[in-house]
């Protein structure tokens, strides 16, 4: 079996190199499904196991560690992989093509590092491949957007090279495994890490780039990048307090920026942000329950994030917008992307037999379980905020409400059956979890499907839709407008470059004041001098002789002084 | 495009199912249809026992007034908020996506009828 040798990522990477030289789209098309369906055999059959160890400059470098945690995330990298190419037949650009093998290829390659250096090399491959889809889009904002993404995520990546170094210094090992906060080393690792999962402030690259990316780019960069920095984070810091309360304010602060926003892509990027933060408070947690929780639910997170980011993409690529002030009534001519798109939500939103639900309810009860009573409460709240934006808002602007007057031809083919499949496995997912709760790293003893569980979440999502009802038909419900809604970016988009002129500014008339003060100076001397010593000063009327007397005169005065002083 | 007039002949069956939501009177009736939904939600609490880790999920009802409520609480927040961020759609300039229009080469623009 020659395959077992070959560390998956570099299946996906060997195929980005073959694949600019296939002339015909289709041979190109064809290889981007069969690479991550070819990449998913090789994991599923790869016992545990460490493999493909290797030195580099005397470290000794483990690419390939299988084992229960490695191996669900390969497998839904492959699946993402596999959906979002198929999704992105259509597409003749090499340049995406090779950026999404890549960019996957690097994301598996991360989760199998079995030390900080491999983790560093696969964590850079993320950034600069994913890039691509960003910069694929060729607008001047794009290109902008893209240039302040590869900034955050190179910088996340010297970050963690910089905590691995002193980690090394530290313990002497190059191991990834499970860390203590403490140290300068850690900290760092842990700040790259969070950086990558989107951690509240560090946050948004995720909600500038997305929304930035090609129609298919975004599907396939909602993923990789920030659900490898959640495994980063279960591998490397299960258990870490502080994380539950990070991830409680993760799931809080999207869901408001995500009500009054108006580009679909990027309230899904919000919504993305807020499912980041139940993973989190998962891993803080930390119980194995706690962290079956994280798993599957970034496992089912993934499909239905991509399912939406597809209906949504689905929508723009047949009317030029995604913008929800724009949308509307496009059940009319888009049904099954809006039917596909209702499946995303519900899946989202968690409600019974649909995935969302089978998932997050493990960390929910995790969290009440281990007695965190505000932090569940939030969660619950962060629940139903879920419904408002990824629930109600995405389907209900685009494919309901008011007419839009648009009468948009129904997604491609390969994009319904990109959908349709995504769409298919929320729905088996939520019906039947137990193939999946047999993929995570702990055995499960849970019962989504208990009385309490299903009246208790019926109870909360059909009240706050029945509260949304009311303040649509009060007019309260804030209507969708043009508009670009300030977050923390504004910081360093718009504070700090006015800071910085400013001061520019400031600088310069300081250093115009300061050197007119002396030209006025010096000036000063020069007339003086010219005054006693120019053609018309007292010394030019005396022969230079007179004047030497003169000044010898005034030094023996100064002899005498001293002389006197002195004694 | 006037939507009562129009020719739904050519659109698909499952498009024909979902416009059953958009006849005149249909909100109306779905709304008060949630309600009653709702009520009978609130009643099933009494019908079993419940086991919550915490207190307050043994009182009938909470999670759908947790839900009512809280939700209520979050759109007039994000109501407030948007009257302290909210910009124009050109505030970043050539610098961001916001005001560009998607490029179309990247697209495949169709209407129903092409």
């Amino acid at each position: 079996m020659m395959i077992e040798l070959i560390p998956t990522a570099f299946l996906y990477i060997a195929a980005a190199l073959i694949l600019p030289l296939l002339p015909q789209t289709r041979a190109r098309g064809a290889l981007l499904l069969l690479v991550p369906l070819l990449a998913a055999w090789q994991v599923w059959m790869l016992p545990e196991g460490i493999y493909a160890r290797t030195e580099f400059f005397g470290l000794n470098l483990e690419l390939m560690r299988v084992d229960k945690l490695s191996r669900v995330f390969a497998l839904i990298f492959c699946l993402a992989a596999f959906l979002g190419n198929l999704y992105a037949w259509h597409v003749n650009d090499r340049v995406q093509q090779v950026a999404a093998l890549v960019y996957a290829g690097s994301a598996i390659g991360a989760v199998f590092a079995g030390d900080l250096m491999t983790l560093f090399f696969y964590w850079e491959g993320t950034a600069i491949a994913s890039v691509f889809l960003i910069w694929a889009r060729r607008t001047e904002g794009a290109y902008h957007t893209g240039m302040r993404y590869l900034i955050i995520q190179v910088g996340s990546g010297v970050i963690l090279l910089a905590g691995a170094a002193l980690y090394w210094r530290e313990t002497g090992s190059m191991t990834f495994e499970t860390m203590t906060l403490g140290s300068p080393a850690t900290w760092l690792i842990f700040l790259s890490f969070g950086i990558k999962c989107a951690f509240p402030l560090l946050h948004n690259w995720l909600q500038d780039s997305y929304p930035a990316a090609t129609v298919t780019g975004t599907v396939i960069l909602s993923a990789f990048t920030t659900k490898l920095a959640v495994y980063a984070l279960a591998r490397g810091f299960a258990g870490t307090e502080i994380l539950i309360y990070i991830g409680a304010i993760m799931t809080l602060f999207p869901i408001f920026f995500a009500e009054i926003e108006n580009d679909l892509r990027r309230v899904l990027a919000y919504s993305l942000n807020n499912q980041l933060g139940f993973m989190v408070v998962g891993i803080g947690v930390g119980t194995e329950m706690a962290l079956n929780g994280t798993v599957s639910h970034a496992f089912a997170h993934i499909l239905y994030k991509a399912l939406l980011f597809m209906s949504v993409g689905a929508v723009l690529y047949r009317t030029g917008t995604s913008k929800a002030s724009e949308l509307g009534g496009l059940y009319r001519t888009m049904p099954k992307t809006a039917l596909f798109c209702l499946v995303g939500a519900a899946s989202i939103s968690a409600f019974p037999l649909f995935s969302g639900f089978v998932t997050k309810s493990l960390i929910l009860d995790a969290t009440a379980s281990q007695h965190y009573p505000i932090i569940w409460g939030v969660l619950v709240f962060a629940s139903a905020g879920v419904l408002s934006h990824s629930g109600i808002k995405i389907p209900f602007f685009t494919f309901f409400y008011h007419d839009s007057g648009l009468r948009p031809k129904e997604a491609p083919a390969h994009m319904l059956w990109a959908m349709g499949i995504t769409a298919a496995l929320c729905i088996t997912i939520g019906i039947y979890p137990d193939p999946l709760y047999a993929l995570l790293p702990y055995e499960v003893v849970f019962h989504p499907y208990t009385i309490g569980h299903v009246a208790g979440q019926l109870q909360l999502l059909f009240f706050a839709l029945l509260a949304f009802g009311v303040l649509m038909r009060t007019g309260i419900h804030p209507p969708e407008i043009r508009a670009v809604n300030l977050d923390f970016d504004w910081i360093y988009r718009r504070a700090l470059p006015r800071l910085i002129a400013w001061l520019a500014v400031v600088v310069t008339r300081l250093w115009h004041a300061h050197s007119a003060f002396w030209q006025r100076r010096m000036l000063g001397i020069y007339q003086r001098l010219y005054a006693s010593h120019g053609p018309e000063g007292r010394m030019a009327q005396v022969w230079p002789t007179g004047s030497m007397v003169l000044w010898i005169a005034v030094l023996l005065g100064v002899t005498l002084v001293v002389s006197f002083l002195k004694f | 495009m006037n939507a009562k007039n129009e020719d739904t002949s050519s659109y698909s069956p499952l498009s024909r199912l979902f416009g059953l939501v958009d006849r005149p009177g249909a909100a109306n009736r779905i709304f008060w249809g949630l309600a009653v939904f709702c009520g009978l939600l609130f009643l099933a609490d009494f019908t079993y026992e419940k086991h919550g880790h915490f207190a307050v999920e043994n009182i009938p009802g909470f999670f759908g007034f947790y839900g009512f409520v809280m939700f209520t609480a979050l759109i007039l927040a994000a109501k407030l908020l948007r009257v302290l961020i909210r910009r124009p759609e050109d505030y970043y300039g050539n610098k961001a996506i916001d005001s560009e229009s998607y490029p179309e080469r990247g697209l495949d623009r169709a209407t129903h009828d092409d």
